[in-house]
């Protein structure tokens, strides 16, 4: 099975901005919504939780939340599969329905903080980061010199 | 003079046409120039100018005498019961011995008033002389969508709680305005004793007595009774839907979940992923099975559950490193699962 991304990587900046909802509750169905007449008409800033803060409902569900920027190095795509593949071993193709830079992630009923799964997750991308960065030799020696260092101040 | 107004009265019933109509005429010349409800006819423009998704206070002028003689306050609502639309909470005060404006007004059983007749004493509280000069009113509108939510949030506050905030909000309110408030009259459809409770330990200064029925005994709380019940109908006449439906007459009937327009008007107003327009209260049983039947599904991060974790480790867990085969089963890193982060193979 393989899958291909049928996009090229250059056209991304090209492609079609997209204003996204992250929002707290699974919609099991497919299809077009009437977002900016049900939804968008009814988001409010609420100053007096923080600034940037907004809020608006879902099925009169209160939600709290706040745009967020796609992390710095990062670009944020939409992907999608127009055929269903056949059996689990066949190859598939997803493309590029459009990008975005920022979307508005939605709470139910909490003011958006670092406990939010979401910002939670990000921080892999700290440790990634780390992980995945190349160590030069000079890196090493300076590290190992250091080290000494510091163990030599403390008795 | 007076068959004149109720012409007047009865042109605005016939539909929302009428009272824009209303609206060149110079009767609310008052609310444009000073956000001020003087008559009936000013009632609509004034709730069509504020947002129908938020609360809306509106408090009368107090009238003087009622900042210095001792006043009795009477507190009822509007449109509890019913799948749509907002509640109104109404106060209306006078002084103790203004007896006879009220009777004169003729707020004896609100109940036993007809639409019509309401509108009359309304529009007779706000241009009467005799009336305005002793009588004042406030009322606050609950939109439906701050009942929705009230009711959806993680600590759930009840229609209860929601109806005793703005009772009380309103009598503040009123205090603040300066109106020297000796008694206090409410409505109640629930047990009366814990409420009256809950107002002597808020206002423990005022005689307040709380009763079913208050508006057929206490004309000050028909009063009430009728600035909020006028209030709620014109709430509905002017509703204007964000989100662009538009319904002749705005015919969607009582909003009681028994009324058959109601019904309709439910049955063909179901948006696949939103639900309904927010005029409808998502949190009444009706509204969250008609969604049920035809809406999407919708799963939302339910409330933390409130039951006691195990505390400490099982005994057992250490036998459950294998599998039968003998495989090792191997515990997702911790780093990970804090944050919400799985194994992906197939999406």
């Amino acid at each position: 099975m393989s899958i291909t991304l049928d996009f090229n990587g250059k056209n991304i900046a090209k492609g079609k901005e997209l204003a996204l909802h992250f929002l707290p509750a699974k919609i099991n169905g497919d299809g077009e919504a009437n977002v900016d007449h049900y939804f968008n008409n009814y988001t409010r800033e609420a100053t007096e939780f923080g600034s940037g803060i907004l809020t608006n409902a879902l099925r009169g569900y209160p939600l709290m939340g706040e745009k967020l920027k796609v992390p710095e190095g990062y670009r944020g795509l939409v992907l999608q599969e127009t055929e269903k593949p056949i059996s689990y071993s066949s190859d598939r193709q997803l493309r590029l329905t459009g990008v975005f830079q920022d979307f508005t992630f939605w709470n139910y009923d909490k003011v958006p903080s670092n406990g939010d799964p979401y910002r939670q997750a990000l921080f892999q991308a700290d440790v990634a980061q780390a992980l995945a960065q190349p160590i030069t030799e000079d890196d090493l020696e300076a590290e190992i010199a250091r080290n000494k260092e510091n163990a030599n101040d403390s008795p | 003079m007076s068959d004149q107004e109720d012409l007047v009265v009865k042109k605005e019933n016939k539909s929302i046409d009428n009272i824009d109509e209303n609206d060149e005429e110079s009767n609310d010349k008052d609310f444009k120039d000073r956000g001020k409800i003087s008559s009936l006819a000013a009632l609509g423009p004034f709730i069509a100018s504020k947002e129908n998704s938020r609360n809306t206070i509106y408090l009368s002028d107090v009238p003087d005498v009622c900042k210095d003689k001792p006043c009795m306050l009477g507190v009822d609502e509007a449109g509890r019961g019913p799948v749509l639309g907002p509640m109104v909470y109404g106060i209306s005060y006078c002084p103790l011995e203004s007896k006879k404006p009220l009777e004169d007004l003729g707020c004896a059983d609100s109940k036993q008033l007809t639409e019509e007749k309401r509108d009359i004493i309304f529009n007779d509280i706000n241009t009467k002389d005799y009336a305005t000069s002793c009588i004042g009113w406030a009322v606050e509108i609950i939109s439906p969508s701050t009942i929705s939510t009230s009711m959806y949030r993680r600590s759930k506050c009840s229609l209860n709680e929601v109806s005793m905030d703005s009772a009380m909000g309103l009598i503040q309110q009123a205090i603040d305005a300066g109106v020297n408030i000796a008694e206090v009259y409410v409505d109640t459809v629930g047990p009366p004793e814990k409420y009256q409770e809950k107002l002597l330990k808020r206002f423990p200064s005022f005689k307040i007595t709380v009763a079913k029925k208050a508006d057929s005994t206490y004309p000050i709380v028909s009063a009430a009774s009728i600035c909020a019940k006028v209030t709620r109908d014109h709430a509905l006449k002017v509703w204007k839907f964000p989100e662009g439906l538009v319904i002749k007459d705005n015919a969607f009937g009582s909003g009681y979940p028994g009324d058959p327009v109601t019904k309709r008007f439910l049955a063909e107003h179901i948006d696949l992923v939103f639900g309904f327009p927010r005029l409808v209260r998502f949190s009444w049983s009706t509204a969250e099975n008609a969604l049920a039947d035809k809406a999407y599904d919708m799963e939302f991060d339910e409330p933390d559950s409130e039951k006691a974790k195990f505390a400490g480790t099982k005994l057992t867990k250490f036998f459950k490193g294998t599998t039968k085969s003998g495989e090792v089963i191997r515990e997702e890193c911790r780093f990970f699962k804090q944050r919400h982060l799985g194994n992906v193979m197939d999406f």
